[in-house]
């Protein structure tokens, strides 16, 4: 009788609240894969994706060898001779050397250089975001910044080819060169417009609101009783920024410098645009043509294409496999500086 | 609702069936940014004539050209240049000349854009080569005599194209044509490795290197004949060039019939040609075949039919050949015989 009792109470509470538990365990499973699934694809995708690019290029990474990363020059070969050359098994075209150093040097200069100026400027922006500017016009401030992410950047590199580039061809660098010459680096040929100059311009242009956008967020994320708390110690607003608010943040603020540097890296369009194109040539000062990995694949592409060898091909793929590489150690070295950060504050708790 | 949505699907359907009975067939041009002026004309004109085919022309270059005609996504590959023998062997295409075209050296150098420099292959290739830096070098005042004093020391800038391009092949062919040391060295293609030289410039397409040159004093850039238009407007100077006999001449239909002259008996059954540096005292330098490059297995029946037609008329003397077109963008017409070759090739589109 108890047991049948037991059997009933149990039914009873079964009823009651075992259907919640199934849904919920189940709905937690499937969560469960689904989410695992998502994950995997991503993760695998990303996997495949360099797979293929370096299977693709693995003749170019026999042919050119070190030669890649230490040789300036960049030659796809006489396409209209009758000789090819062969370098571990491999052959291309007569004459042909793949050389990405001006490339690769470009790419690193222009983003970091990028950095150096939006950096700072992007931090101040979104600290008088936050405290400086009035209530009554911060959403419109706010909208800008936004929209300004927002913008395509061939919408940039159209604005910078047509506006931006004549003036410093004709205005800025002819004055900086005469003036300010003595400086390294600044001296020398003034240059068309297109070049270096223009091209961390425009990327400048492009981050700097991605960060502000971004730093903003973080700032706002944290309380203002630090700030509020400074100031009652009788400190300075640019003190109670510097020295309270902007330590707080600095994890943020790495994150959203590496999202804007991994963004300057890759820009493509925008710098193919107004960077001058070099080839075979480093810059000698600030006005010089330049050339990225990103502008590079594009405006080379085409010619690869009719390569008969198909080396040319290979070798802007192993160029990409650069950039992607390149990227992804800046992930990973940001992401130590954050561990470290982290630690450090650890330790001080 | 149900009836909105059968509405909306009869709609849909009109529109499809409408839209394929008004173009039954579309037709991709695509390539050399030189041709391109003339395609638009030509399309502009033909299209009004045969409404039963859409042709779309873009500028891209001519490497885009080729590649995208071997590809199959397009049906002409403009390109100023011929394929090279290895590109034929492995996909053999047709490389059928439209209109004779020539390439002119435009700079922009303060108190001479308005007179004409003369300017030869060996200057041109130390300009290209960084050995020439300035407008006052000996080696440039030596060919401009009357100019003498009035070349400036003014940094030169050397523009070349960034993309690949017919246009390149056209001038760098010139360069190693007429220069031992070039030809050695970068050589020619639609693509070369330039030598290193701090203030040489990239630029993309014929309208890039118009505005880079306009835009920056002291500049050198080679651009073809169809925009001449734009680089007067623009006021930019062009130069005349030595040709094989040692003559300068500038760019005009009588120094570019002429050169033309001097090679057309020579042009293979398969036209793939180089006519630049021909001989003769008025040959004007720079000039070359502008070329469909077209697949001649198309595979679609259709396709090759219309494709066929307006292949045939461009090559018409009361079609593509006549003055109102080339003379806009001051192109030549085709010699008889070479439009008889041109014809056998488009024969053999399938």
């Amino acid at each position: 009788m108890a047991a049948i009792n037991l059997s009933v109470r149990d039914a009873a509470a079964k009823k009651a609240a075992s259907p919640p538990i199934l849904q919920r365990v189940s709905a937690q499973a499937i969560a469960r894969v689904v989410t695992g699934v998502a994950a995997l694809i991503s993760f695998g995708i990303i996997f495949l994706m360099l797979f293929f690019l370096v299977a693709y290029a693995y003749p170019a990474i026999r042919f050119n060898g070190l030669g890649f990363f230490i040789s300036p020059i960049w030659n796809i070969g006489n396409q209209y001779g009758s000789g090819t050359v062969t370098r571990a098994g491999f052959s291309a075209e007569a004459g042909a050397s793949f050389g990405a150093l001006v490339f690769i040097f470009g790419s690193v200069v222009t983003a970091v250089i990028t950095m150096i100026f939006a950096v700072p400027l992007s931090l101040m922006v979104a600290l008088s975001l936050v405290y400086r500017v009035p209530r009554q016009i911060r959403p419109l401030a706010n909208a800008l910044v936004e929209l300004m992410a927002g913008v395509p950047s061939v919408v940039y590199g159209l604005w910078g080819l047509v506006v931006l580039v004549p003036w410093i061809g004709g205005a800025l660098a002819p004055w900086v060169t005469a003036h300010l010459g003595f400086i390294p680096f600044l001296g020398g040929a003034s240059g068309s417009g297109n070049g270096l100059a223009a091209s961390v311009f425009i990327l400048a242009l492009m981050v700097i609101p991605i960060m502000v956008a971004t730093t903003r967020d973080v700032i706002l994320a944290q309380s203002t009783s630090l700030f509020e708390a400074s100031m009652a110690l009788g400190s300075t607003s640019w003190q109670a920024m510097t020295w309270a608010v902007v330590p707080s943040v600095r994890k943020g603020v790495v994150a959203s410098v590496l999202l804007a540097f991994g963004r300057a890296l890759g820009e493509t369009i925008a710098v193919l645009m107004v960077c001058g194109a070099a080839i075979n040539s480093f810059p000698q000062n600030f006005f010089s043509p330049v050339n990225t990995i990103a502008a590079v694949i594009v405006s080379q592409l085409e010619s690869a294409l009719t390569d008969a060898s198909g080396m040319a091909q290979r070798s802007l793929a192993e160029l990409a496999c650069v950039l992607f590489i390149i990227t992804l150690l800046v992930n990973v070295i940001a992401r130590g500086i954050m561990r470290g950060a982290d630690r450090r504050e650890g330790a001080k708790a | 609702m149900r009836k909105t949505l059968a509405l909306v699907l009869a709609a849909l359907l009109l529109v499809f069936v409408g839209g394929r009975a008004l173009a039954a067939t579309d037709l991709l041009e695509t390539g050399s940014t030189l041709l391109y002026p003339l395609m638009n004309l030509w399309v502009a004109a033909y299209q009004q004539a045969h409404g039963d085919v859409q042709i779309t022309t873009q500028g891209t270059g001519s490497g885009t050209g080729i590649s995208q005609a071997i590809s199959g996504v397009a049906q002409i590959g403009a390109s100023d240049a011929y394929m090279a023998d290895a590109q034929m062997k492995n996909t053999p295409m047709l490389n059928i000349p439209l209109a004779i075209s020539a390439q002119q050296i435009n700079y922009n150098v303060p108190g001479l854009n308005n007179v004409h420099l003369n300017l030869s292959g060996p200057v041109l290739a130390a300009i290209y080569s960084g050995q020439i830096q300035y407008w006052d070098d000996a080696k440039i005042k030596d060919i401009n005599k009357q100019y003498g004093s009035k070349l400036p020391h003014q940094q030169i800038v050397p523009i070349h194209r960034a993309d690949g391009s017919g246009d390149t092949f056209i001038f760098t062919q010139y360069l190693s044509k007429s220069t031992p040391s070039w030809a050695g060295g970068p050589g020619y293609g639609t693509t070369i490795s330039w030598p290193s030289v701090g203030t040489a410039v990239g630029a993309t397409g014929n309208p890039g290197m118009v505005q880079t040159c306009q835009n920056t004093v002291g500049s050198i850039a080679y651009i073809g004949v169809s925009f001449l238009n734009q680089t007067d407007k623009a006021g930019l100077g062009y130069a005349a060039l030595e040709n094989q006999a040692g003559k300068f001449v500038l760019p005009t239909a009588t120094t570019i019939a002429a050169a033309a002259r001097a090679l057309d008996a020579k042009t293979p059954g398969d036209e793939r040609i180089s006519l630049i540096f021909a001989p003769g005292e008025d040959s004007y330098p720079i000039i070359n075949y502008e070329y469909a490059i077209v697949n001649p297995k198309q595979g679609d029946a259709a396709k090759a039919a219309e494709l066929k037609k307006f292949l045939d008329w461009s090559l018409e003397s009361s079609g593509g050949q006549s003055e109102k077109f080339l003379g806009a963008v001051h192109f030549l017409p085709l010699p008889a015989s070479i439009v008889a070759k041109s014809k056998a090739q488009i024969e053999k589109i399938q």
